[in-house]
């Protein structure tokens, strides 16, 4: 029997527990034991009250102020706390603390570089896991976040090492075992990409393994399109987005059966924007039952999303909100079935654009095309797959 | 020898750290196993002392404070650090259970850590809490205000301490815990050291109880000298985030007094601006008691520190920048042997603030007659009287039960009233 613990350190969002509880139910189904150490408390309860043991995660200091535009991955760190090497060094101490306590078999970590760096030091083994964007491609320096923007080695390389002197600071009096490179605060035992290599933010590469995306989209209000043979419009939408009103309102318009799914809208105000053929959600939907029968899918291009819109042959209209996402909105629209508008593009003629897409044979073409490639993924042996990568870098 | 958790949950001054480190450092003596659990860990870096102790993260919510009124009340407090739902309670009481399981402490000693004591209920664990008086509210129902200065309406402190209260209630039924009838039974421990003076203490008067002095330590950190020379002596000890501390800097350099400051992470251009011939500046906490022997103005934001050092007799200027702090500056003013500023204090404030402590004698005279109240007071004496009481509780059976463990019961209970009589 495997003692797991599961870190997660950054990024906002339900994503982050929505992968790994499922993971921690498949293990405990296989009679290993998980515990839980989560950045933010709100999201402990939930999988206490499943019987899952749960901790609060070491809290890095957050920086004053934060690079806009981080270059590469150690541009990320600095925003993340690691410029702060009496920050770290508390951090890295409590992780070992809860490691020498908790004794586990092998660590995995979910946008947990701090927990990665502290089980490296302990020499644990140890799993990445996620969608891609928080297992960067490593090199020497790390490279360039932003392939299509120039950049000087060098700029990358001070970067760098920035990060190493920090984590050098921090690591004093507490371990000898200092990565001797930027990429070394990655190494693991296994880089587990819950997502499909075709829209793996960095692009397809060897030194990672593609589990494939996982289910639980089945969670969330079922829905059911109207029946008819008009084009079917379905929205995955953030309502903090800026361009949310306008696109909500171009999607009133278009000659379509819409459904948006707005999780985080007030209940009240969803109702209010359901009007004619367009039925407006505040929570999310089974987007198994949705998706198969959209005619386009309209979001931000989270991975998870994405993935499922990919399987099932839908073209997409991408608004990505932020730098993973525009990359992940990249990868779909170099494979020819999607378009996107960046965040940093002024807003277009919305209804004119989904009237397009939704005219456009070659999406369509590419999307087919994709999905028959991916015919037969099964979405909820994704999880078995990440729980027996971890069972077997444990046992060694 | 015994397991000793200190929790420090709420409450973000170096104070907390140093003060829990000080004591720390006796217990271990002593051959006792310590963790930190703390909220801030960054302040481990300049805590020597400390690498033989367990460090954990304290549960605390990472949405503190957002959306809450300024808080009047300590279940105000509490309803904008987590006790806002039950469930978001839960989180964090069950972190705390999750690390008191593992842990397995023999006694809390809870530094601010209102959850860290109801996760300690719930367990049985012998438990004290340690601060200097805001952490510690007087046991009434509901938990007083703390403003003084402005009316609270009563409706509002019932309202937030009966919000708190049921959330509180709804995350220890979720353990299993029996529910309370007020906040303030949250509070209940096996003592409170309850570290500063009646005069100074954040709530004024309260139900009789024991006061145990100020818990800054003034004998640890490094040796500092005061530097050559015959200006006045100024004890700068203030955070690098004050909006006035530019300001002070500015004066302090212009200015012809001998200066020792530590102000953590300072920034170098800002440090560089402050040092000088007559002026230094640590990096590392200083040990204060020789500084404080020779001192004319000590400058600081309020905390412990500041009620630490009236001990020595000096006069202080006080930039408190939370209502805490801002409760001791208030009552250094009316003991006559101090000066508040407010936070961002312009240039004319500062230096005539300056001008004013350093030369008129009545806040040195006020300052050395408080002092000649606690003839008996010493921070060795303090520290060595607190292990003893916690050793004590420590070797005495513990006085609470942990509560049955949640899940169903026994089918065949007796119950009373029923069965053969019928």
């Amino acid at each position: 029997m495997a003692r797991v613990l599961c870190a997660w350190e950054f990024g906002g969002d339900l994503g982050h527990v929505r992968r790994l509880l499922p993971i921690a139910r498949e293990l405990r189904a296989r009679g290993h034991s998980t515990v839980f150490a989560f950045r933010d408390s709100a999201y402990l309860h939930g999988v206490l009250a499943e019987g899952f043991e749960a901790f609060v995660a070491p809290l890095l200091r957050v920086p004053a102020a934060v690079t806009v535009s981080p270059l590469n991955f150690s541009d990320i760190l600095l925003n993340l706390g690691f410029d702060d090497p009496h920050g770290l060094h508390g951090a890295l101490r409590a992780w070992r603390s809860m490691y020498s306590l908790l004794d586990p078999d092998v660590v995995v970590t979910d946008y947990a570089p701090t927990a990665l760096l502290a089980a490296a030091t302990l020499e644990l083994p140890r799993v990445t896991v996620g969608t891609g964007f928080s297992q960067p491609r490593v090199g020497e320096p790390l490279p360039a976040l932003r392939t299509w923007e120039p950049s000087d080695p060098n700029v990358l390389r001070a970067i760098d090492d920035r990060v190493l002197n920090s984590v050098r600071a921090a690591l004093a009096g507490v371990s000898d075992r200092v990565p001797r490179s930027a990429a070394g605060l990655f190494d693991a035992n296994a880089h587990l990409l819950c997502t499909f290599a075709e829209i793996d933010p960095f692009g397809a590469r060897a030194d990672v393994e593609y589990v494939g995306p996982q289910g639980d989209a089945t969670s969330g209000v079922n829905l059911d399109w109207p029946p008819g043979e008009r084009a079917r419009v379905f929205a995955y939408l953030k309502p903090g987005d800026a361009r949310f009103a306008a696109v909500l309102g171009a999607l009133g318009q278009l000659d379509a059966d819409v459904i948006v799914a707005a999780p985080g809208l007030a209940p009240e105000a969803a109702l209010g924007a359901s009007r004619g053929s367009m039925r407006v959600v505040a929570s999310t939907v089974n987007l198994e039952r949705v998706i198969g029968a959209a005619t386009l899918c309209v979001c931000h291009a989270g991975p998870g999303v994405v993935a499922r819109g990919l399987a099932a042959g839908v073209p997409f209209a991408l608004l990505p909100q932020h730098l993973e996402q525009y990359l992940v909105a990249q990868r779909v629209r170099e494979a020819g079935s999607a378009e996107l508008i960046s965040p940093d593009e002024p807003p277009p003629d919305f209804v004119a654009w989904f009237a397009s897409l939704l005219a456009r044979e070659d999406l369509k073409e590419a999307a087919r095309e994709r999905a028959s490639a991916l015919r037969g993924y099964s979405f909820a042996a994704g999880t078995q797959r990440v729980a027996e990568r971890i069972v077997a870098v444990a046992a060694g | 020898m015994a397991r000793i958790a200190f929790a420090w949950e709420l409450g973000g001054e170096f104070g907390h750290a140093m003060a829990c480190a000080a004591l720390a450092r006796q217990l271990h003596a002593r051959g006792h196993t310590i963790a930190f659990m703390f909220r801030e860990l960054h302040q481990l870096a300049f805590l020597a002392d400390t690498s033989q102790y367990d460090i954990f993260q304290a549960p605390v919510s990472v949405s503190e404070g957002h959306g809450e009124p300024i808080p009047a009340s300590l279940a105000d407090i509490l309803v904008g650090c987590g006790y806002d739902t039950g469930r978001h309670l839960t989180g964090l009481l069950g972190g705390w259970l999750s690390l008191f399981q593992r842990w397995k402490p023999d006694l809390v000693l809870a530094d601010f850590g209102p959850t860290a004591l109801l996760a300690a209920r719930v367990l049985g664990l012998r438990r004290v809490s340690y601060g200097n008086g805001f952490s510690i509210p007087p046991r009434l129902s509901p938990l007083p205000a703390f403003r003084f200065d402005e009316p609270v309406a009563p409706g509002r402190i019932a309202q937030s301490d009966a919000r708190a209260l049921a959330s509180a209630n709804a995350a220890l039924a979720r353990f299993g815990g029996a529910a309370m009838q007020h906040l303030a039974q949250q509070f209940e421990t096996d003592d409170d050291f309850l570290a500063t003076f009646p005069e100074l203490d954040s709530y004024g008067n309260r139900p009789s109880t024991g006061y145990w002095g100020p818990r800054f330590s003034v004998d640890s950190g490094v040796a500092v000298q005061w530097p050559e020379g015959h200006g006045k002596r100024v004890l700068v000890y203030l955070k690098k985030t004050l909006p006035a501390l530019d300001t002070l800097i500015a004066a302090l350099a212009r200015g012809p007094h001998r200066v020792a400051a530590f102000i953590p992470e300072l920034e170098p251009a800002r440090r560089a601006r402050l040092a000088g011939a007559s002026r230094i500046v640590s990096e590392r906490p200083m040990r204060l008691a020789p500084l404080l022997a020779e001192c004319d103005l000590f400058v600081s934001q309020g905390g412990n520190v500041a009620v630490g050092a009236l001990m020595s007799g000096v006069p202080q200027l006080v930039f408190p920048s939370q209502y805490e702090q801002y409760i001791t500056a208030r009552r250094l003013e009316q003991i006559g042997a101090g000066i508040m500023l407010p936070p961002d204090a312009a240039a004319t404030g500062v230096e005539g603030a300056l001008q004013r402590a350093l030369g008129d004698a009545g806040f040195a005279n006020a300052a050395k007659a408080f002092a000649r109240r606690y003839p008996r007071y010493s921070a060795p004496e303090q520290q060595r009287r607190i292990v003893v009481r916690m050793e004590e509780i420590l070797a005495r059976p513990s006085r609470w039960s942990a509560l049955p463990p949640p899940g169903a019961g026994p089918i065949l209970t007796p119950t009373q009233g029923s069965g053969a009589s019928r």
